[in-house]
């Protein structure tokens, strides 16, 4: 008998069927290629994986691929992809969604997803618009965009992601732009194997509505490997530090990941369910502690 | 002797007198009795007043709500703020604090002379007896126990037991306590013997619980492994059951940061292949609303109770009201039908529940389990349920041939179609929100979005031939009928016994399943019938216009319903029903909607 070989995934064998509908150049596209790289060198085979979205041009990949795929409603992927998460443990559970999605309507999810550090990896798809209804202002829109909701200027201050969730307290954090897919790649790479909650922002650009200044081409000159600055990406103070020119500068790679990564809630859950499971009686008896003697 | 006793009474915060209550209903139950209990208070936290009704009888009851046989009156302040919660009437037997300074012939009753007044130093028998007045509640119960005979000793034995753990000196002075009660009754017998008769069904036969840990126990009995929820009164009970027990059956709770991703959790755990529920009440129901949606959609079983409280907003959150029927069967945008059932008492919400979750898996839908604040929060005797007589439903799974070229929302015969579970090989599909094709490949296209209403409607279509689901009492060949659902099917099951007793011949139609509406069900059960009333606590009388909706009614059948937080009496609907025939033999149907 000769020796089996290694299961091998191709990225070719987590694409699907399924035609994106995105613009042409749209930096989505990118991101949904990192991603074949990614889960491929990961070696889940596709039927493991629980790929949940919200709603938004971003949020169509689940369907892009061929994981187990849920495109849920508008900013609720991340209470939908715990419940998975803690129905079953064993599952690879990836989360992804546009700024508008995670950081607008389900903003008030995040804190507690994070705090809960369920093993997941949430992906932002970040463009700064809102692309799918044509072109309005986003959370993370630049102060004083003009939009077609604000036609004189936004008179907000962006959101900035990733000082919220390094505040929020995320053991691993990272930034990625499909201008470098390579780099990216392997940033949701090692966000899927850190054990914990990963969070990944991509500056992912709008082709369509986006800032023409903005651009994947704009990305390339611009961004600066948090490698080649010696960012030491264990510190948290220089990550939040890093973190603070997020709107200015575009660094990309890890910014933060917890050299001590604390347990997960669903390792948490397994093991009370184990703890408590031991001799329980069954659930035809559930009704005896009822009785009045 | 007597068969049946309510008892009503009211304090403050700090008289412990739903604890006294408490005892009450337990050693009752642990008699073999039946009983209900039910809670008021103020909207305070602590203090303020509060009250319970405990209502005792030998023979099986639907309801604690009408006129009381014995108010016990510790403040005549906390007392009266109660208002027709607690109605004292010519046949009460009144007993009170002496220190309250009213003279026996002054009560702050207005035109109505209780049958017997027992002014009583309870304060002050408490001090003697225990050296404090924190004993007045247990003074209480020893005069309950001498002038009403009821569960004498276990009381007692009860007392003794809940308070072993202060130490022998508490438990020795709640005896004494007791005693100094119990013999100040003896002493002073009331104008009429009221001792009520022994139990017929004898001690150990009874179960006693609430609403909301009984729907939670016949959650895990019916496979549930997941919950997602929120706290909100008052459904939370129903999460902290689930949190002490779940786990010992593999299970898990999540206690989410919002209503929204509670059920958000929920629906990605019924994904996962794991039976899963969330509970709340209106506001709750108002923000799951676009997931309710979403699970209906996406075919995925769920199970949402709502134990409804006064509406709309925050409304009233600590009272009853059955408001929340139109919510649960349309509040979701498109066309989308969810079945919606409403058990009737505490021990109906084991059915119940257990068949919510069956129909949920069975047709791959979410379900609404309406109960109310009423049945949730009250405590009440249920005769032990044989679990055994039980099936559980899991969901369509598919078969290795169906694996082969798996297609999730195939149309099938019954519009049911295989669910794979993510982990299950070649299963892998795309679950959406939005409209998908058979495949689950998202669409816009009006056929497709058409023939995929026409799937998620028609698997329900069964349902509407469940006569199991309806509970038809009394006389079927009646030409009057009585139809109550939920909570105010108790006191219409006792307005049946009392329209016998009276010679007035009247069906009974207790709806379980409150949607889809079963059109044939409801067409044969009101054939033959002149007159009639449907009675609820709302105020549009939700139920019957939505009855209205799909089937023509007999036009004599009205509405009898008011706002909640005002339940109805068993001899107040038998009166309204008797004034309903009267009124059409006479040709003036009056109205009867919405009498606050």
């Amino acid at each position: 008998m000769g020796a089996e070989l290694p299961v091998v995934f191709d990225p070719k064998d987590y694409k699907s069927d399924l035609k994106p509908i995105w613009c042409p150049g749209c930096g989505d596209f990118g991101v949904l290629q990192a991603m074949y790289r990614a889960l491929a060198s990961v070696g889940r085979p596709p039927h493991e994986i629980a790929f949940v979205s919200g709603i938004g041009c971003s949020s169509r990949i689940p369907g892009y691929t061929t994981a187990y795929g849920f495109n849920s409603v508008h900013g609720r992927a991340l209470p939908i992809a715990q419940g998975i998460k803690i129905a079953n443990p064993d599952l690879l559970v990836l989360v992804a969604g546009g700024d508008g999605d995670g950081f607008s309507i389900g903003g008030g999810h995040l804190p507690h997803a994070i705090r809960r550090n369920l093993d997941l990896t949430y992906i932002v798809m970040d463009n700064q618009i809102y692309g799918l209804t044509k072109g309005q202002l986003s959370p993370t829109s630049p102060l004083h965009l003009k939009t077609v909701t604000s036609p004189h200027g936004a008179m907000e201050a962006p959101v900035n992601p990733l000082l919220y969730v390094l505040a929020y307290g995320a053991p691993f954090v990272a930034q990625g732009t499909p201008a470098d897919m390579a780099g990216l790649a392997q940033i949701i790479e090692d966000a899927i194997r850190y054990p914990g909650f990963a969070f990944v922002n991509v500056q992912s650009p709008c082709v369509t509505f986006g800032q023409d200044d903005w651009q994947v081409k704009q990305h390339r000159a611009a961004m600066k490997t948090l490698e080649s600055l010696g960012h030491n990406s264990t510190d948290l103070l220089s990550a939040m530090d890093k973190a603070r020119s997020y709107g200015s500068e575009l660094y990309t790679g890890i910014l933060y990941k917890n050299p001590n990564p604390a347990p997960t809630y669903d390792a948490m859950v397994r093991e009370r369910q184990q703890a408590l499971t031991t001799g329980s009686p069954s659930p035809a008896r559930i009704l005896d502690g009822f009785l009045q003697k | 002797m007597r068969g049946d006793l309510t008892f009503g009474m009211a304090g403050s915060g700090g008289d412990g007198i739903v604890s006294a209550g408490e005892a009450l209903i337990s050693a009752a139950a642990a008699e073999g009795y039946h009983a209900i209990m039910t809670k008021s208070f103020g909207s305070q936290i602590r203090g303020g007043e509060s009250s319970c009704r405990v209502r005792v009888s030998t023979q099986p009851i639907g309801t604690s709500n009408g006129p009381l046989d014995v108010a016990v009156v510790l403040s005549w302040d906390d007392f009266l703020k109660f208002g027709a919660e607690l109605q004292i009437e010519g046949t009460t037997v009144v007993i009170y604090e002496a220190k309250s300074g009213v003279a026996p012939d002054k009560l702050p009753l207005v035109g109505v002379t209780p049958a017997d007044v027992a002014r009583v130093p309870i304060g002050e028998l408490s001090k003697k007896a225990a050296g404090s007045d924190k004993a007045k509640n247990t003074v209480v119960l020893g005069l309950i126990a001498g002038w009403f005979d009821v569960a004498r000793t276990t009381l007692l034995k009860g007392m003794q037991k809940k308070l072993a753990k202060k130490g022998p000196e508490v438990v020795a002075a709640a005896e004494r306590a007791f005693a100094a009660g119990l013999e100040y009754a003896l002493a002073n017998p009331l104008k009429r013997e009221m001792k009520i008769a022994p139990s017929k069904d004898g001690p150990g036969t009874k179960m006693l619980t609430d609403g909301n840990d009984m729907c939670a126990a016949a959650a895990i009995f019916a496979g549930c492994r997941f919950y997602g929820g929120y706290p909100i009164t008052p459904s939370t009970e129903i999460m902290q059951y689930l949190t002490r027990e779940i786990w010992k059956y593999g299970g898990a709770v999540l206690q989410a940061e919002d209503e929204i991703a509670g059920i958000g959790a929920a629906v990605g755990a019924s994904f996962a292949g794991k039976k899963s529920m969330t509970a709340t009440s209106g506001p709750g129901m108002s923000l799951k609303t676009e997931i309710v949606g979403l699970a209906t959609i996406a075919e995925l079983p769920l199970v949402i109770v709502n134990v409804q409280r006064g509406g709309p907003a925050t409304g009233l959150p600590t009272k009853s009201e059955q408001a929340d029927l139109f919510q649960a069967c349309f509040a979701t945008h498109g066309d989308s039908v969810r079945p919606v059932l409403a058990p009737t008492s505490v021990a109906d919400t084991f059915p119940i529940t257990v068949e919510a979750f069956n129909i949920a898996e069975q047709y791959q839908t979410p379900v609404v389990v309406l109960s109310d604040q009423e049945i949730g929060q009250r405590k009440e005797t249920v005769n032990p349920i044989d679990t055994s007589k039980f099936t559980i439903v899991d969901r369509l799974r598919p078969t290795p041939a169906d694996l082969e070229a798996y297609t999730r929302f195939r149309i099938t015969e019954s519009g049911v179609s295989p669910i794979a579970h993510p982990g299950d090989e070649r299963g892998n599909y795309l679950a959406a929100g939005i409209e998908h094709n058979e495949q689950g490949a998202p669409t816009a296209s009006g056929g497709v979005h058409a023939r995929m209403n026409d799937k998620r409607f028609k698997k329900l279509e069964p349902l509407k031939k469940r006569l199991d689901l309806f509970e038809v009492l009394g006389d079927p060949s009646a030409s009057v009928l009585l139809l109550g659902w939920g909570s105010t099917a108790g006191a219409c099951r006792e307005a049946l016994d009392w329209a016998q007793k009276d010679g007035l011949s009247v069906k009974l139609v207790i709806p379980k399943l409150l949607f889809p509406i079963a059109e044939e069900v409801y067409r044969d059960l009101f054939r033959g019938v002149a007159a009639g009333l449907v009675v609820e606590s709302s105020h549009q009388g939700q139920l019957y216009r939505l009855l209205r909706m799909y089937i023509d009614l007999p036009t004599g059948v009205r509405s009898l319903c008011r706002s909640g937080a005002n339940p109805f009496a068993p001899r107040e609907i038998e009166r309204k029903l008797r004034s309903a025939v009267i009124g059409l033999q006479r040709g003036h149907g009056e109205s009867l909607q919405s009498q606050e």
